[in-house]
């Protein structure tokens, strides 16, 4: 009985944190814009930008229709990474606060993944709808799976970001030097595969979504390569946030 | 009669001159002071230009050369050269914001105590150069492992334009969105502009030409490949710098006198 009512309290800790981070992110009308209008800008905005490049010899898809696929994997991971990094830098006192009062640092952790993944998978529909609008996906849901994917790849690197930089500067540089290598080598405009470009977080989701998108064939090597970069990405955020984002003070 | 007996906005030359540096000099001490910081404005640059263009495949691509006609180049060269100012401008960009954010509170008390807010908007924005002269020494000097440009002080100097162009248009950001909005529109911005839209391989489409990224990829492309610098790009990349620095000095400003 007592587990029971443990396990109780703790879900409800977690929704109420999830709710509350939620709210607090949606409680910005700038938030909502960047959600809602930035995806439309992006994809839109990298598929006009690559229409003007020549057709490369290693790339056989459309430069536009490429320039979109790019936009959209760049328009759902991004703004999730800027999710999780703030909300780790900006919620660090209090969740040490929160620790030293009894909390659970892995609810409280696991509160911030809620919100941090409920953004990711907003961002990943709202992206998913703007590309079908240029864009016809040959496998839909594998597609948005990819983006998805993406998204809570790039939220759990900026929080593993926003814990070990807790300042927002070096951790903004930190994601955005990392986002920008990331975006250019899946870009397509350069023909490159290697140990160190296989090691970056999108490389996986961005080859997944791009082969839904113009394919519609489902990579399995790829789709295993995502998810154990998202695996290996929360158990480096788990550790480093349980123990260093405050673990010694709790 | 000392400065904090006058009210404020009098104070005169040589006060608001004193003001600037004092307040330039404390926000380098505060930069020397946050080591990790310096490392990372150093380091981030060189790692993504050596990368890049280590990673890029050996290939050749033509390229328009002002004054040199079409020169054939190594596409891992281009980019060394080309992504040099982008890197000015993301950092310059990101300076500009989370300068601006941070010293909006302070200064607008320093204000309120007298002290001029035309010195305070010059120390700021001297900052911002100071960051850019930092970045631009680096990623010459990253670029260089790849590939010597023909003329590495202008090349500097492109790169030193594109973090002082995004530098300002980062402090006018960090007046009307916040650091997570900030972030995300200096990253997309310079990757757009520099990486797509000014990059060398693309046709060279109007709207590439109004963007703060036009002149200052011009001029590294001249400083890089070409012994015959034209003056056009660094003339009107001069010309948008000081458009663009006048309007965030009204609004800097203007935001620290009504704060």
């Amino acid at each position: 009985m007592a587990t029971t009512g443990t396990g109780r309290a703790t879900a409800d800790r977690l929704t109420t944190g999830t709710a509350a981070h939620l709210r607090s992110f949606l409680r910005e009308p700038v938030h909502l814009a960047l959600l809602v209008a930035m995806p439309p800008l992006v994809v839109e905005g990298y598929g006009r930008a690559m229409s003007s490049f020549p057709e490369m010899p290693f790339v056989s898809t459309v430069p536009a229709t490429l320039g979109r696929v790019n936009g959209a994997v760049f328009a759902a991971a991004f703004l999730a990474g800027l999710i999780g990094l703030f909300q780790v830098v900006a919620a660090r006192r209090a969740d040490d606060r929160l620790a030293i009062c009894g909390f659970d640092r892995a609810t409280l952790l696991a509160s911030r993944l809620g919100a941090v993944l409920a953004v990711a998978l907003a961002g990943a529909v709202v992206t998913f709808a703007v590309l079908r609008w240029q864009v016809t996906p040959e496998a839909p849901l594998v597609a948005l799976g990819a983006l998805v994917l993406a998204g809570a790849t790039y939220g759990l690197l900026g929080i593993l970001l926003g814990a070990v930089l807790p300042r927002e500067l070096e951790g903004s540089l930190a994601l955005v030097f990392v986002a920008d290598l990331d975006t250019f080598l899946a870009s397509g405009l350069v023909d490159v595969d290697t140990a160190l470009v296989r090691a970056l977080p999108l490389h996986y989701p961005h080859e997944l979504f791009r082969a839904a998108v113009l394919e519609g064939s489902v990579a399995t090597a790829d789709l295993r390569g995502a998810v154990a970069s998202l695996a290996v990405l929360l158990v480096a955020v788990l550790l480093v946030y349980t123990r260093v984002a405050g673990g010694d003070h709790a | 009669m000392t400065a904090t007996d006058r009210p404020a906005g009098e104070i005169g030359g040589a006060g608001r001159g004193r003001t600037a540096v004092a307040v330039f000099v404390a926000g380098l001490r505060q930069y020397a002071r946050t080591p990790v910081l310096l490392a990372m404005l150093a380091v981030f640059p060189a790692y993504l230009i050596v990368a890049f263009s280590r990673l890029t495949p050996e290939t050749t691509v033509p390229l328009s050369v002002p004054g040199d006609g079409t020169e054939i180049v190594a596409l891992s060269e281009l980019y060394a050269v080309v992504l040099t100012p982008m890197v000015g401008a993301l950092v310059g960009g990101l300076a500009g914001l989370f300068l601006v954010r941070a010293a909006r509170g302070a200064d607008g008390r320093l204000v309120v105590a007298g002290a001029s807010s035309r010195a305070l908007v010059a120390a700021r924005l001297a900052l911002v150069a100071a960051v850019g002269v930092l970045v631009a020494a680096v990623g010459v000097a990253a670029a260089a492992t790849t590939y010597v440009p023909e003329r590495p002080a202008v090349l500097f100097g492109a790169t030193l334009l594109a973090a002082v162009n995004y530098g300002l248009l980062g402090g006018l950001a960090a007046l009307v969105v916040d650091r997570l909005a900030g972030v995300y529109l200096v990253l997309f911005g310079t990757m757009i502009d520099f990486f797509l839209l000014q990059n060398p391989l693309a046709d060279d489409g109007d709207l590439a030409r109004y963007l703060p990224g036009h002149a200052p990829t011009e001029l590294a492309v001249d400083g890089g490949f070409s012994t015959a610098v034209s003056a056009a790009p660094a003339l009107s990349g001069l010309a948008f710098t000081a458009l663009l620095g006048a309007v965030t000095v009204l609004a800097l400003g203007r935001s620290l006198r009504t704060s």
